[in-house]
């Protein structure tokens, strides 16, 4: 190599470093290369000699893109480090891990395309452990997979999982934690709480009276055998949960309301109650926990023009209270139909049921208990 | 209707329940013959005895009875002189409605007309004038009908007689109208000693009659309606074959040949409504006239006076009526629809909602209609294009008990946008598959939402509520939305104030993510019901979903309706879930039913390690299912019904005698009225199941 190559080398590295300093990925096509303006123009052989170098000096990563070629800056630092490879399985191996970046490479993969014999692999990773150069982990995706990734680098959030994992568990507690958090914010800014003085007399003068027996003496003279026609309704308020006074309701606000509060808001929320341990939540984090919300029909969008509010579904049937844990009372009255009240609706053996068969209404012990 | 083997045997064991004979009495003939007809379609007598095991005689017996409530349609072959019966499981499984639809009716219409619709689901269809007699006589006091009963020759009414009187005594317990009416307890024994009660007039049984008919819940009869629709339809084909004696070939004779069946149909829609249309005429059934009286009487059946259309039902006494279970379904439509409004929003908007309902109902005679279906034009156009009512239409039919300043929460006016709580929406939203969520949204974006798109009355309203009421005109968080819950009220407030705080309930209704309401036009409203109810089927799924499967599961099927097939890598992460219990759990809602999956080997070796798993909902498939298991469900409660009356049946028989009925307290033995009393429990229970069952049947199937 004369002066002139090894000057023209060290001007195209610092040109491309200074070219990349916005985004130490990018990558650099011949193209590209040659508009830097460092190597006179048609002197492609120049260049051609100089990449070779470069990459031979591991300064130049190749890439292999769809439409040809191209390269990667690799920092002197890490360039020197393949000065410490001694072994050419080393040098393959290390090539690959470093090239997966963070989000590591799998030992059985790294195997496949070396196509090399498991113990020389073992062997070459068990030397580049010891130097310190790469560093085995685990992902969240597949505990069971054997991941390597460079030493001084953290791996991928999608390998960890982002904030939801805490060693490469799910935190189904701190999800949980967060996600009543998120709900009371939800439900405090987008409804208004009654105290009810009032609530009490607007019951309904028209829809039937849930809840509402008879005494025991018309009761008892209402049918004997075959019912008459409407009989078979007035039963219907024995099922209905004598409905519970309720003094504090929420209530719905006004249509065309404004301030349903969005993701924006509600990370900001979240951020200021200091909750989330560590590094403060992203909004798309926030965003994960607000569709699961939705998802589990706790909430519901709301468009207020061209922005996404977020309020509580029901409102007048959610627990007024805003702290609660999810799952237990999130409404005082929780939906039910026909076939959720029925023994036959949670039968195991329904499929089995009929008449003559090995089980049938008459025998039923569900409906025994049921009935009792 | 979809008939499966557990809806076959639901409608045999309803018509048993309602119509079969005396329980003294070891077989009813009313039932053998709907449950063969269900079961081997279209049959005549002698097939029907053979499988039967009943002899021609009661199987004639059974099938008059049925078809005198229209359970079974027939159809006579003029050529051959045979006459083949078939099943209409439709107006079987129906009965399992008729308490339902007499409360609707009671609370609409008055006892009376409850009574009345009772008495016709007791006679079949029955000539007015017979329909009147009974009535009088059996809802009159009892010194009345004492000397009425020797001339009572119909031939089901002794049949009934026993069971109906109970149910009647009672009246419902929850009715308001059961302790100032006198018809109801009139009969009843606690009022026996109350005999200097007026009978009954006939003309206010004639004029709740026409009520009925004008507004559709009974209509008159005519011989078509025992034929099938489709028969009836290749009947008329046929006969306008006749006017092309040389066959139907070609495109304009084609053209021509439907245009002529088409126009006999209408006919016949026409023909059916003809009652009808006449007592519509008489303006004296305009809703608004009702209220009034409702008002003034306390009471629907307290005469009124005027040329009625109870004169013009007088005049053709000879008119044959029935229940229109048609327009009943809407009725019961209507009540649900208001039950999830209470459910989703609140009482207050219910009532509101109810009212808009009830007016926009009006012209609405039934919940669904197909290429069957017989209508008249104008029933016609009220589907094609839609109903839709005012403001003030609305609050004319509000319950005047409804206190509409409450409900809504109150906000300061600057967090309000009333541009988009008064956005017009002129088209209906789409259906699009089972993506229900967003369709709303992006449907209003391509209908071009401008923002000027609005109505412009809500804030005229509020301008003269905030000038011309000095009252409030001090505050602005108290003007703009007044309608705080904790607000006490002004007691009377105008009846602007109060239109335009019903018009607030109305808004909400609208912006409501389930879209009960479309503010379709200026002050003008409507309810498109398919995508409606479309809702509601998931909403009554997720229930299900959510009661047996807990949140998570209610999570997961959610994410798979929304996003379609998804693999097992992506479900967990997006449900923020372990991968493990996200694979319990989609096994689980496999088994039952309620989700599918698909596995796509990734090589040819079809290891279970090296297969992707696809799981995701197949609507119709669910819905379907959970149809016939809802039908299931009711054969079961009723057939438990049937175990627990035979373990019982010596304490009925006893409590049965005509010296007992009514007077059970008194002259039952302390264990056996204990036995007699839990009996009556367990058979509440049972048959409340099996109406709240129907209420699934009928959001997935007929609503
Ligand atoms: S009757 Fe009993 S055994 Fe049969 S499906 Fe119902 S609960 Fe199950």
């Amino acid at each position: 190599m004369d002066e002139q190559t090894a000057l023209l080398k060290t001007q195209l590295y610092a040109a491309c470093e200074e070219a990349c300093s916005g985004d130490p990925d990018r990558l650099f096509t011949q193209e590209d290369l040659t508009a830097l303006d460092v190597i006179p123009p048609k002197d492609i052989k120049k260049l051609l000699q100089l990449i070779q170098i470069l990459t031979n000096e591991r300064l130049f990563a190749p890439v292999h893109l769809h439409s040809g070629l191209a390269w990667r800056l690799r920092p002197e630092a890490e360039a020197a480090k393949y000065k410490q490879l001694t072994s050419h399985d080393q040098v393959l191996v290390y090539e690959i891990i470093d090239a997966a970046g963070a989000e590591g490479a799998w030992q059985q993969d790294i195997k496949r395309r070396l196509n090399v014999q498991d113990n020389a692999l073992r062997k070459a990773l068990k030397e580049l452990e010891a130097k310190r150069l790469v560093a085995q982990f685990t992902t969240v995706e597949n505990i069971s997979k054997k991941m390597w990734i460079k030493a001084n680098i953290k791996p991928s959030s999608r390998a960890t999982g982002g904030p939801w994992y805490t060693d490469q568990f799910l935190d189904e507690a701190f999800i949980e934690a967060l996600q009543s958090v998120v709900m009371s914010f939800i439900k405090n800014r987008g409804s208004y709480l009654s105290k009810g003085e009032r609530s009490a007399r607007s019951v309904s003068p028209v829809l039937p009276k849930k809840g509402v027996i008879n005494g025991a003496a018309s009761e008892a003279a209402v049918k004997s055998k075959k019912r008459t026609a409407d009989a078979i309704s007035k039963d219907e308020a024995l099922v209905m949960p004598a409905a519970k006074h309720r003094k504090t309701i929420r209530l719905p606000l006004p249509a065309g309301y404004i301030e349903y509060p969005t993701t924006e808001e509600i990370t900001a929320g979240i951020q200021a109650a200091e909750v989330a341990k560590g590094q403060p939540l992203k909004q798309e984090h926030v965003q994960e926990l607000i569709d699961v919300l939705v998802w589990d029909n706790r909430v519901e969008e709301i468009r207020m023009g061209n922005r996404i509010g977020y309020r509580a579904v029901r409102i007048a049937k959610q627990n007024p209270s805003l702290y609660s844990k999810p799952g237990d009372d999130d409404f005082w009255e929780p939906r039910s139909n026909g076939l959720t009240s029925v023994p036959c609706g949670k039968c195991p053996v329904f499929d089995l049921c009929e008449e003559g068969g090995p089980v049938w209404a008459g025998g039923c012990e569900y409906f025994d208990q049921w009935l009792a | 209707m979809l008939v499966t083997r557990n809806a076959a045997d639901l409608c045999a064991l309803l018509v048993n329940e309602l119509y079969g004979q005396l329980p003294s009495v070891c077989f009813s003939p009313a039932s053998p013959p709907v449950a063969a007809l269900l079961a081997r379609g279209r049959s005549n007598v002698r097939d029907l005895a053979l499988h039967t095991s009943l002899n021609p005689k009661q199987v004639r017996h059974g099938l008059a009875l049925v078809i005198q409530h229209n359970l079974v349609f027939y159809q006579t072959d003029h050529e051959t002189a045979t006459t083949t019966y078939e099943a209409n499981p439709q107006a079987s499984y129906h009965l399992v409605r008729v308490g339902k639809i007499l409360d609707v009716i009671d609370r609409k219409y008055g006892t009376m007309a409850k009574n009345l619709v009772n008495d016709l689901l007791m006679l079949g269809h029955v000539e007015v004038a017979e329909l009147v007699r009974y009535h009088r006589l059996k809802h009159s006091p009892k010194k009345a009908k004492m000397n009425g009963e020797q001339n009572h020759d119909h031939d089901h009414n002794a049949e009934f007689e026993d069971e109906d009187e109970n149910g009647l005594e009672y009246g419902d317990p929850s009715d308001p109208f059961d302790d100032d009416s006198h018809y109801v307890n009139g009969n009843g024994i606690a009022h026996e000693t109350t005999e200097d009660v007026t009978p009954i007039q006939a003309n206010e049984v004639y004029d709740t009659l026409a009520q009925l008919i004008a507004a559709g819940v009974i209509e008159s009869v005519v011989a078509t309606m025992f034929q099938s629709p489709q028969d009836l339809k290749a009947s008329v084909e046929q006969e306008c074959m006749k006017e092309f004696p040389n066959g139907v070939r070609g495109a304009k004779v084609t053209t021509e040949f439907d245009t002529m069946v088409k126009s006999q149909i209408k006919a016949i829609g026409v023909e059916r409504a003809t009652m009808k249309r006449k007592l519509q005429e008489s303006a004296l059934y305009e809703p608004s006239n009702i209220k009034r009286r409702k008002l003034a009487n306390g009471g629907m059946s307290n005469g009124f006076a005027g040329d009625s259309g109870g004169s013009i039902l007088r005049d053709e006494p000879n008119t044959v009526v029935r229940l229109n279970f048609d327009k009943c379904l809407v009725e019961l439509r209507n009540q649900k629809l208001t039950e999830h409004v209470e459910d989703f929003v609140g009482e207050t908007t219910a009532q509101v909602f109810a009212a808009l309902l009830a007016s926009l109902c009006k012209k609405v005679y039934r919940c669904q209609h197909d290429q069957h279906t017989i209508m008249t034009e104008e029933e016609e156009e009220t589907y094609f294009t839609g109903v839709r009512v005012t403001s003030e239409e609305i609050f004319d039919h509000l319950s005047p008990g409804v206190d509409v300043s409450t409900g809504i929460g109150s906000a300061s006016e600057e967090d309000i946008d009333i541009r988009f709580a008064e956005k017009i929406r002129k088209y209906p939203p789409q259906i699009q598959g089972s993506h229900l969520q967003g369709t709303l949204d992006e449907g209003d974006e391509v209908l071009g939402s401008d923002d000027e798109d609005y109505d412009h009355s809500g804030e005229h309203l509020k301008g003269t509520y905030v000038n011309g009421h000095n009252g409030y005109h001090n505050s602005a968080a108290q003007n703009g939305t007044k309608l705080g819950g904790d607000h006490s009220g002004e007691g009377h407030s105008s009846r602007a104030e109060q239109l335009r705080q019903m018009r607030q309930h109305l808004l909400i209704l609208a912006e409501a993510k389930q879209q009960f309401v479309r503010h379709c036009g200026q002050n003008e409203w409507t309810v498109d019901f398919g995508p409606l109810i479309q809702q509601l089927r998931y909403v009554e799924l997720d229930t299900m979903i959510e009661d047996n499967f807990g949140r998570q599961g209610l999570r997961l099927t959610r994410i798979l309706r929304e996003k379609g097939k998804l693999d097992d890598k992506t479900l967990p992460a997006m449900a923020l879930m372990r991968k493990p219990d996200v694979h319990v759990k989609m096994a689980e809602m496999e088994m039952a039913g309620f989700l599918e999956v698909q596995e796509v080997p990734r090589d040819n070796n079809r290891a279970a390690n090296r297969t992707m798993f696809f799981w995701f909902f197949d609507e119709a498939r669910t819905l379907k299912r959970v149809l016939d298991n809802a039908y299931k469900s009711m054969v079961r409660c009723l057939e438990r019904l049937e175990v627990e009356r035979y373990n019982k049946r010596n304490v009925l028989l006893t409590a049965d005698r005509k010296d007992v009925q009514g007077k059970e307290e008194e002259k039952l033995r302390g264990d056996i009225y204990n036995e007699y009393l839990e009996f009556i429990e367990v058979e509440k229970k049972l048959l409340s199941q099996v109406s709240r069952l129907d209420d699934l049947v009928s959001v997935f199937q007929d609503f």
